[in-house]
């Protein structure tokens, strides 16, 4: 059955889509074009269409009146006939007539009909003469800018282009006044460089200078000699890594060429390591020679992993180099690196590419290998000692491996240890390990003790145990005078600090005079009766004369637990609340993923969650929530509240698919309004108020000058 | 037509009939029409416009812009387009131009030598055409809404003005200053206008709702204070209290025998009254839409058998019969309220000016060739302009 005119008209325009549907508007057009009554008839279901205070509508039904606009030369002239309203309706001419919310549709359907409009012109403005005359008017009394809807591609490029232009002019300067500054500080840069790589050479030698000697003995007679890195200094210990080639796996001729920063590959003759022993840098390498007399083999391939991060401690003589280098480097790391950086973005953009490019670009590189290569150097300052012992192969294991300390902790020698209460326990420790022990002052022991990460409270409850043994043991008298020593330190130590007061002036002691006043059974300045003080005990003084009050405020303990609820962007709560997170309530333990560890509190929250939900569903609105579902394609949870929304589907829109304007949206401000202006609480207001106008009343009732008000 | 041709070739009736005949259907068939343009001249709304009574062919348009613009409304060439050009203009660069919106112009009513503006600077200018120079110029204590100069009186050659100020002025062109000061307004004078049946009689209408008909010559005061419920209602009330409309009046109008007077006012109602004796007719326009501040030129057919009002009506012009009220036709064309419509006799053709900054001109229609015949015409249409085609697409299913 073909759909009658009306019910085409009115599902285009209803569509609340931003493009008509072809199908309909195809049967339309074929209706339309049968006869010319169709034709009025369309026109004026169009135009109720375009009355409607929808812009959703309005557009459909302006799409449908520019495809018949351009068919029918009846609708045309009928349209025309009408183009004030035609206008007022879809280009908003009459500013008391605003076209309506949806607001951005609105602004569509203004642009599109514009648009038309001059295409309109363009093409009929010569027929009509109604159409120009709306035209010219748009275009000189409402100042649309028809030019702009076609133009602006041009200008807008126009004026890009001279954007470019200037920019590109500025970046010209820029780069003129770079090249300028480069070349002044172009001097001083090398210097600086110079001066670094001068210290470099001074204080290691470059690993490339030794294969350079490696090169020019002959591999037959090639003694293989290993050629640690040198030491800076005689105190400095060895600061090698072990070796790869410790030992010594033979006949490894196959052994893999590294890379000149990883490894090194030495060979050099064994005359070359006899001129090395001029220099009295070099022990190590007298020390390796020496060594290698014993190697049974003299076609060995040493592969020596000389690692890249040495260590350069600071001693006297190479003090002057050390800061001449550390000086160098600030400079040319602050000063000299930002301002190649800088060159070098400012060239580019400019888009030079020559050779003041090229120059800024080995500038940089040279600053950066500078700069990389003091930080390898690690070099030490002589202030700093204690630090990290690396043993070498060569030599034999003199030192241990000592953990990392942390705070002051001298080792105790074995016979003092009684002296300090550790009379027992390190037995049971082996001697060769260090045993750690932490001696303090008494003060700021206890804020130590009381941090259970702090080796002094392990001490300490490891002490209260020799306590308790000590005491059950009965130890001889001189253990035990030893042991109440020991105890008074301690009760001192927790004795709590008070002000003084009348309790402690007679401390152990009856007070005399606690609660008893003088009473004076007469007032009367000159008589007196006769029997003249009598004393009166009075339970209340005296009680306040030998009690103490105490202010019990406790000591903070930092919270160290944290709220740990899952969050809806998958982390947990970090807040950390003593006993109730303001969010989620007491605070219960959970495991990493959140869940409570007790199952009750299991229990409880999922019964929790699905009240919740079930009070949710009162304020969302599932047929908008499928809806935002299917145009972001995100699940919102719509279907949770599906039972809802099928209640709701009884009375259904008239026009699904169009934007409801009804619809408030949900704004902090619509929130509070609900809040504020229910009904409930405006009369709770009213009441509140009335009833401070009548308190007023019955305060001033009497007074004339208030009655008024 | 034909019928009246061969009559008035026999001689069977006067030509009157057949003009008046043949007028009548041409102010019906009245349409916009593209052949004829008039050139836009004016940036701002166009305030007044008026046709010079000698020839029919000049015409002068008051702008808001202070702009007086003067065209040429025929075209000696026998093309049926025409644009009606501009001969000269009192533009901004004119040194006497008005410095603020002007309100009325008018043509001398005996010569195109000569034409008067106002405005709402004060001032009253009178121009010397042919210069463009200014001739004489009176100044004024309040905004000039509107003037006139009687177009039948050659005894005097008095202007009517009205003012801000509630007193009407009268200004002898002769002796170059104002003579006569008519008192009665309580309020802002909007519309002034001339008997075009007796020299010294004048019509006023004012902010105040009155309309008053003076005897320029009787010195003791206006002789009828128009009343809409013809004395009825306020019979024991005292004369103060007659009004002819419930707003403004700002529109007046003799008919072209000055027989009736026709007044607009802001409470939307058009009234037709007898200028002898004083007497609301009681015509029923309907509702005449009217929200102006300032005075509303409308204007009266000439020479019709029944005669037409043409009045502004928001954007659109409507067209009654004079004495029976009856809505004839709505002129659409303009985007923005009408101000001001002139008739020009000689051609049947009415002049339009509205905020919008358009002059439209109005012209009746080509008398087609038969009247019955619809499809010839149609055709003949297709053949003057392709944008009159329609344009389906001829397959049924691109539809």
């Amino acid at each position: 059955m073909e759909p009658t005119l009306e019910e085409l008209v009115e599902s285009l325009t209803t569509s609340g889509e931003p493009q008509l549907n072809q199908e309909k508007l195809k049967q339309l057009k074929k209706i339309c074009k049968s006869s010319d009554e169709h034709i009025k008839h369309v026109y004026h279901l169009l135009m109720t269409q375009l009355n409607q205070g929808h812009a959703e509508i309005r557009l459909s039904a302006f799409q449908v009146v520019s495809e018949l606009f351009s068919r029918s030369h009846l609708f045309r002239t009928l349209l025309i006939s009408n183009f004030q309203e035609f206008l007022e309706l879809t280009v908003e001419t009459d500013y008391e007539q605003p076209l309506p919310p949806p607001k951005e549709v609105a602004q569509k359907l203004k642009v599109l009909a514009i648009k038309a409009v001059q295409e309109w012109q363009e093409k009929y403005g010569e027929a009509y003469k109604k159409l120009s005359l709306g035209y010219h008017f748009l275009k000189q009394n409402k100042k649309v800018d028809f030019q702009d809807v076609r133009s602006r591609t041009v200008a807008e490029r126009k004026r890009e282009e001279e954007k470019q232009k200037r920019l590109e002019n500025i970046y010209k300067e820029k780069a003129k006044k770079a090249k300028t500054e480069m070349e002044e500080m172009l001097e001083d840069i090398e210097s600086c460089l110079t001066e670094m790589e001068n210290c470099f050479s001074l204080l290691l030698p470059d690993p490339d200078q030794f294969t350079l000697f490696s090169n020019e003995g002959d591999e037959s007679a090639g003694e293989p000699i290993t050629q640690p890195s040198p030491k800076p200094g005689p105190s400095a210990p060895d600061d090698e890594q072990p070796c790869c080639s410790k030992d010594l796996p033979k006949l490894s001729a196959a052994s893999s060429s590294h890379e000149a920063n990883g490894e090194e590959k030495v060979k050099s003759p064994s005359k070359e390591s006899t001129s090395d022993e001029s220099d009295d840098d070099f022990e190590a390498v007298e020390e390796s020679f020496i060594r290698e007399h014993g190697l049974g083999s003299h076609k060995y391939t040493l592969d020596i992993e000389i690692s890249t991060d040495m260590k350069v401690s600071e001693n006297e003589d190479n003090t002057d180099v050390l800061n001449n280098l550390m000086d160098a480097c600030k400079i040319a790391k602050n000063k000299y690196w930002p301002a190649v950086q800088s060159w070098i973005q400012v060239f580019t953009k400019a888009g030079i590419s020559d050779d003041s490019l090229k120059c800024a670009i080995d500038l940089k590189k040279k600053l950066e290998a500078a700069i990389k290569k003091q930080k390898e150097m690690n070099i030490e300052c002589k202030t700093r000692n204690g630090t990290a012992v690396v043993d070498s192969d060569e030599e034999d294991e003199e030192f241990e491996e000592v953990p990392e300390k942390e705070g002051y902790e001298p080792d105790i020698p074995e016979h003092l240890r009684p002296e300090y209460g550790l009379d027992t326990a390190p037995k049971s420790t082996p001697p060769a390990k260090k045993q750690k022990i932490h001696f303090r002052p008494q003060k700021p022991k206890r804020n130590e003790e009381s941090d259970p990460t702090c080796a002094a409270a392990t001490l300490k409850t490891m002490r209260e145990k020799l306590e308790a043994l000590a005491s059950t043991s009965a130890s001889s008298s001189g253990e035990s005078s030893r042991d109440g020593a020991v105890q008074r330190e301690d009760e001192l130590s927790r004795a709590p600090v008070v002000p003084f007061g009348i309790d402690l002036h007679y401390w152990g002691k009856e007070q005399p005079t606690a609660g008893k006043i003088i009473k004076c059974s007469s007032q009367h300045r000159f008589w007196a009766p006769n029997e003249l003080e009598e004393e009166v005990e009075n339970k209340e003084v005296e009680a306040m004369l030998k009690t103490r009050y105490i202010t019990f405020a406790g000591k903070f303990v930092p919270v160290t637990h944290k709220c740990k609820v899952p969050l809806a962007n998958g982390s947990l709560c970090e807040r950390q609340d003593r006993i109730k997170c303001p969010f989620h309530g007491k605070i219960i333990p959970r495991d990493e993923l959140g869940v409570p560890v007790n199952p009750e509190d299991r229990e409880r929250e999922a019964k929790e969650k699905f009240e919740l939900q079930a009070r949710e569903q009162d304020w969302r609105d599932p047929e908008l929530m499928r809806e935002i579902e299917q145009a972001t394609g995100q699940d919102l949870g719509s279907s949770k509240c599906h039972k809802k929304g099928q209640k709701k589907k009884g009375k259904k829109t008239k026009y699904p698919n169009l934007t409801d304007l009804k619809q408030k949206a949900n704004t902090s401000r619509s929130r509070l309004e609900k809040k504020v202006f229910n009904t409930g609480s405006v009369k709770r207001v009213i009441s509140a108020m009335n009833q401070m106008d009548q308190r007023r009343h019955e305060k001033f009732a009497n007074q004339f000058n208030y009655a008024l008000n | 037509m034909l019928g009246l041709l061969w009559t008035r070739l026999c001689g069977l009736e006067s030509p009157v009939r057949l003009k008046r005949a043949e007028s009548t259907r041409r102010v019906l068939s009245m349409e916009l029409n593209k052949d004829r343009d008039v050139e836009r001249m004016h940036e701002n709304g166009i305030n007044t416009l008026d046709i010079e009574p000698v020839e029919g062919r000049y015409m002068l348009s008051g702008g808001a812009d202070g702009i007086i613009v003067l065209y040429d409304l025929e075209s000696l060439s026998q093309i049926p387009t025409y644009t009606c050009k501009a001969l000269c203009k009192v533009g901004k660069g004119h040194p006497d131009v008005h410095k603020f919106s002007v309100e009325t112009v008018q043509w001398y009513p005996h010569d195109t030598g000569m034409f008067t503006s106002s405005s709402f600077d004060k001032t009253l200018k009178i121009w010397d055409t042919n210069s463009l120079q200014l001739a004489e110029l009176f100044q004024f204590d309040g905004n000039v809404y509107s003037h006139h100069m009687s177009p039948l009186a050659t005894k005097h050659s008095l202007i009517a003005v009205g003012t801000k100020n509630p007193k009407v002025q009268l200004c002898d062109l002769k002796s170059g200053s104002s003579t006569h000061i008519l008192q009665g307004h309580r309020a802002e004078v909007l519309s002034v206008c001339w008997s075009p049946r007796y020299d010294y009689i004048l019509a006023t209408a004012s902010a105040d709702s009155r309309v008053k008909l003076w005897d320029v010559r009787k010195a003791s005061g206006c002789l009828i204070t128009l009343d809409q419920h013809n004395g009825e209602k306020s019979k024991s009330s005292s004369e103060a209290v007659y009004t002819a409309h419930n707003g403004r009046v700002n529109g007046l109008c003799f008919t072209s025998d000055g027989l009736h007077l026709l007044t607009v006012g802001t409470d939307d109602r058009m009234r037709l009254w007898n200028s002898a004796t004083g007497e609301n007719t009681l015509v029923n326009y309907g509702k005449v839409s009217n929200d102006s501040r300032k005075g509303v030129k409308f204007t009266v057919s000439v020479g019709c058998s029944p005669e037409f009002v043409f009045v502004p009506y928001d954007s659109t012009i409507v067209l009654y019969t004079i004495h029976s009220g009856e809505k004839i036709s709505v002129l659409r064309g303009h985007y923005n309220d009408v101000n001001c419509c002139v008739f020009q006799p000689h051609f049947q053709e009415l002049y339009s000016g509205s905020k919008d900054c358009n002059v439209l001109a109005w012209v009746p229609a080509v008398r087609e060739p038969l009247p019955d015949d619809d499809g010839e015409k149609s055709k003949s249409q297709l053949h003057l302009h392709p944008a009159f085609q329609d344009a389906w697409s001829s397959s049924d299913e691109e539809g």
